[in-house]
């Protein structure tokens, strides 16, 4: 081990029920360089990180810290080790100010009072650095997302670090925003910080990258300083595969409009523990039998747009039409009955309901009449799940005892159950494996070609590419451009969904 | 921002300072109700704003304050604690027993001292409240199923105690017991003393101690708090043990007063003890409130008790008019988030430096 190795993890093994995040994972980080982990959703990268700040802990593998082994089976741990993490999910305590936050679990005391004065010094101090400058007793509660994220930074560097974690820390910032962290970045590189940077923005990368590590499906698959790294050359160790054009042939998609949006807005808001983006000037349309991809990074207002187009949220303007007629949707309800139905993004938290069976889980949301006929529904979700291919013995079965890919399907079909005109999917196959994956896509073209039009959101190249008849680029709310399909390149979709200076700051 | 600021019409000017004093009214309305009753009262019965009464009045304040300023802590975090009422029953118990039938260990019979007998009472409350703070936040059981056993478990051994039967007469076994509950100090009883001294204590913890900002912290995103590295078992468990410690003095304070233990008393004293802390405008989910405002709370239900009764309102349309306000205090809360929600634009444009 060279004495420019601060810490080496070596045979990092991270088993979920079910699948394995991380499989014997070596990763080094290089002292006072920004170290770059890339990798697609679900590739490992977040848990390899959670591993190394303590939040999880592995089930194999050591970790030399300056050459010296440390168990890190806290956050705390990793604090006093100097290595501190700057979440991709913003985690602050909305209820405590600024300078609270950044104190959160490190108070500075004399005798035994916490010393207000000293950390509200130190607090703007470190704000100062980032050259971010805000009133430190504002409540976060209250702050715009980039201004939490901020607020995150400076409590790392008020603990002053020895390493640093930033797992997409730009992913909620505005352009100047962004431009302003990579100085600081810069400025703690200088100082004898080593960063750990985390990010879907090409770049990015290699403008900050000094040493770049990827990772696919929870391998180590490229290692190579700057000098040796170039954007095809992370592109391909990404996907996996140097041709990236898709063969396949598609149908011309019928003119037909089912859906159309015209000038959709929605308000952004921060306050409590779900924040929103906003949305401006949304402006499309689905066509019969059509597959509209939307690609965007996180932050972009995916989410938002399918879900106010699901009825889950109030737009500010804007009208939705389907098929010719006009729309309210204010509520799941109404958009259900006039046939537009969303799969969500997170399926733990907004799909499944674990407690009940598999029949129970796709039958959830068609009950005809006041009373349940038990043989009409196990007979309409047997036929769905021959046609979803759903693997599973026995319908009864509770729904958590299958794979990621086939909930997703019992996701699928409970919305099929709706008869829907209009299919929305937020990122359809996160969380699923290669092989669910490449039958998930193949369920969604045959249902277009029948006649359903699917609009789906994906924050992956590959899978916008793969996927979608046509394909919207959302960034910062609104739509930066729009593609065929013979047009969708992975550098046209990461430049487009990239946020430029003119588009201004998120507050 | 300045583009916002100085597009922002005068209409929305006006709204936002509308906004702004709504709000602090909101926030202040536990004050302002209690400064309301207290006028109320004193207009309807002359007797009331007398020093006598409200010595009387404060001192059964004295209970439910100080099983609020317990439970205040608990629920800050997020938590609930239900067994404080049968705490203080079991508390109670105890040192009745002790006093009445000494210590039996290994055949011989002890007779300790007033002053032992509070300290065994004190620790085997924080038994409880550790069992509480154990099935919480390490055993993961939820904090109203935890406690809602733990308020049977100490129900029931208080009446195991003394076969349900009470122990009367503790004056004659220990004249001094008499003080914590009946005792004076400059001519303040000792009940409302160490109500004020546990208040005091308690709002310093709140406000200025790592402690406090923990509690607070875990409230409004435990996962957050964790991840910063607060220990958060440790401060559920002491949230636990505060609130076990302030239903024993309780405990304790009611047998010196009756002068008996009764293995009945403090029976959904717990719910009195919630509705001042809710009263007192600490939210039910955890990280907003403050020990001063659960104070305030408890003096609200004991003028309204008290205030009634001297008005001669029949007993059981106390019970309802009890009901009302708590149930209208906690409307009055959701008005309060979906306000500060609505008008948070608001306050926020007028405020730039705090959004930018």
């Amino acid at each position: 081990m060279s004495d420019d190795v601060i810490l080496q993890a070596s045979g990092i093994l991270k088993r979920y029920p079910g699948n394995i995040a991380l499989d014997h994972v070596d990763f080094k980080l290089h002292r006072n360089a920004v170290n770059v982990l890339i990798g697609e959703n679900g590739a490992g990268k977040s848990t390899l990180m959670r591993i190394l700040s303590g939040v999880e802990s592995c089930d194999e593998g050591t970790i030399l810290l300056d050459g010296k082994p440390i168990v890190l089976r806290s956050p705390r741990d990793a604090g006093a080790h100097g290595i501190s993490i700057v979440h991709q999910e913003l985690s602050v305590m909305p209820n405590l100010d600024i300078s609270e936050n950044i104190f959160a679990g490190r108070e500075l005391t004399r005798a035994a009072m916490v010393d207000r004065k000293t950390e509200d010094t130190q607090s703007a101090d470190a704000l100062h650095r980032l050259h971010k400058p805000m009133p430190v007793n504002a409540q976060t509660a209250h702050l715009s997302l980039g201004c939490r994220q901020i607020v995150e930074l400076a409590r790392t560097i008020a603990h002053g670090s020895k390493i640093l974690i930033l797992d997409e820390p730009t992913s909620a910032l505005s352009m100047a925003e962004a431009e302003s962290l990579f100085e600081v970045i810069d400025d703690l590189k200088r100082s004898g910080v080593t960063i750990v940077y985390i990010s879907h923005r090409l770049h990015e990368l290699l403008h900050l990258g000094d040493y770049f590590t990827v990772l696919r499906s929870g391998r180590v698959v490229g290692e190579a300083p700057r000098s040796k790294v170039t954007r095809q050359w992370i592109v391909e160790r990404m996907s996996g595969r140097a041709d990236t054009t898709d063969l396949q042939v598609r149908p011309a998609a019928s003119t037909q409009a089912v859906l159309s949006v015209h000038h959709l807005e929605l308000g952004s808001s921060a306050a409590g523990e779900e924040s929103q983006a906003a949305l401006h000037e949304i402006s499309f349309t689905l066509h019969k039998g059509e597959v509209l991809g939307i690609y965007g990074l996180l932050g972009a207002g995916r989410t938002e747009l399918l879900e106010t187009l699901a009825g889950n949220r109030t737009r500010l303007g804007g009208s939705i039409q389907l098929e010719g007629r006009t729309l309210e949707l204010n509520s799941v309800g109404s958009a259900v009955k006039a046939g537009i139905v969303l799969v969500p993004e997170d399926r733990q938290r907004d799909g499944l309901i674990p407690e009940l069976s598999i029949r129970e889980n796709v039958a959830l949301a068609a009950s005809h009449g006041p009373l349940l006929s038990r043989a009409h529904e196990t007979e309409l979700v047997r036929k769905l799940a021959k046609d979803l291919n759903i693997a599973a013995n026995d319908l009864e079965l509770p729904v958590t005892s299958l794979s990621g890919g086939n909930q997703q399907k019992v996701l699928i079909a409970r919305c099929l159950m709706r008869n829907p005109r209009v299919l929305l999917l937020d990122e359809p196959t996160r969380g699923v494996d290669a092989g669910a994956k490449a039958e998930i896509y193949r369920i969604l073209r045959q249902l277009a070609a029948n006649g359903l039009s699917i609009l789906f959101t994906s924050s992956e190249i590959e899978e916008t590419r793969t996927l979608a008849d046509r394909a919207l680029v959302l960034c910062q709310g609104r739509i930066a451009a729009e593609f065929q399909h013979h047009q969708l390149t992975d550098e046209a979709l990461f430049a487009a969904a990239s946020p430029n200076v003119t588009t201004g700051s998120i507050a | 921002m300045t583009s916002i600021s100085a597009t922002l019409s005068s209409s929305d000017r006006l709204a936002s300072s509308g906004a702004r004093i709504a709000l602090i009214l909101l926030r202040a309305r536990a004050v302002l109700v209690l400064v309301l009753l207290l006028i109320l009262f004193s207009a309807l019965a002359p007797s009331f704003l007398t020093g006598a009464n409200l010595s009387i009045l404060t001192k059964h304040v004295a209970i439910s304050a100080i099983l609020a300023i317990g439970m205040t802590f608990v629920i800050l975090s997020g938590g609930i604690d239900l067994s404080v009422g049968s705490v203080a029953g079991l508390g109670g118990m105890v040192a009745g027993y002790i006093l009445t039938q000494g210590i039996t260990l290994g055949g011989t019979t002890y007779h300790p001292g007033v002053f032992v007998a509070i300290l065994a009472t004190i620790a085997l409350c924080l038994v409880v409240g550790a069992l509480n703070g154990w099935l919480v936040s390490r055993a993961g059981v939820a904090p109203f199923i935890a406690t809602l056993g733990t308020l049977y478990i100490a129900r029931g051994s208080a009446l195991l105690m003394s076969n349900g039967k009470t122990f009367p007469n503790l004056a004659a076994h220990a004249p001094s017991f008499a003080f914590i509950g009946q005792g004076f100090l400059l001519r303040i009883p000792i009940p409302v003393w160490l109500m004020f001294a546990l208040f005091a204590v308690a709002a310093f913890i709140a406000a200025k101690t790592p402690f406090g900002r923990h509690v607070y912290a875990i409230g409004g995103n435990e996962r957050a708090a964790r991840l910063a590295g607060i220990v958060v078992p440790r401060v559920k468990m002491y949230t636990f043990l505060f609130s076990a410690f302030c239903a024993g003095l309780v405990g304790l304070i009611i047998a010196s007063q009756l002068e008996a233990a009764h293995p009945a008393t403090g029976e959904s004293f717990e719910l009195n003890a919630i509705a001042a802390v809710v009263l007192g405008g600490t939210s039910l989910m955890g990280g907003r409130g403050s020990v001063t405002g659960s104070l305030i709370g408890a003096f609200v239900i004991g003028v309204l008790a008290d205030g009634l009764v001297m008005l001669g309102v029949s007993e059981f349309w106390q019970i309802v008019i009890k009901g009302v306000v708590i149930v209208l205090a906690v409307a009055i809360d959701q008005l309060q988030s979906r306000l500060q929600a609505k008008f948070l634009p608001l306050l926020l444009r007028s405020n730039p430096e705090a959004g930018a």
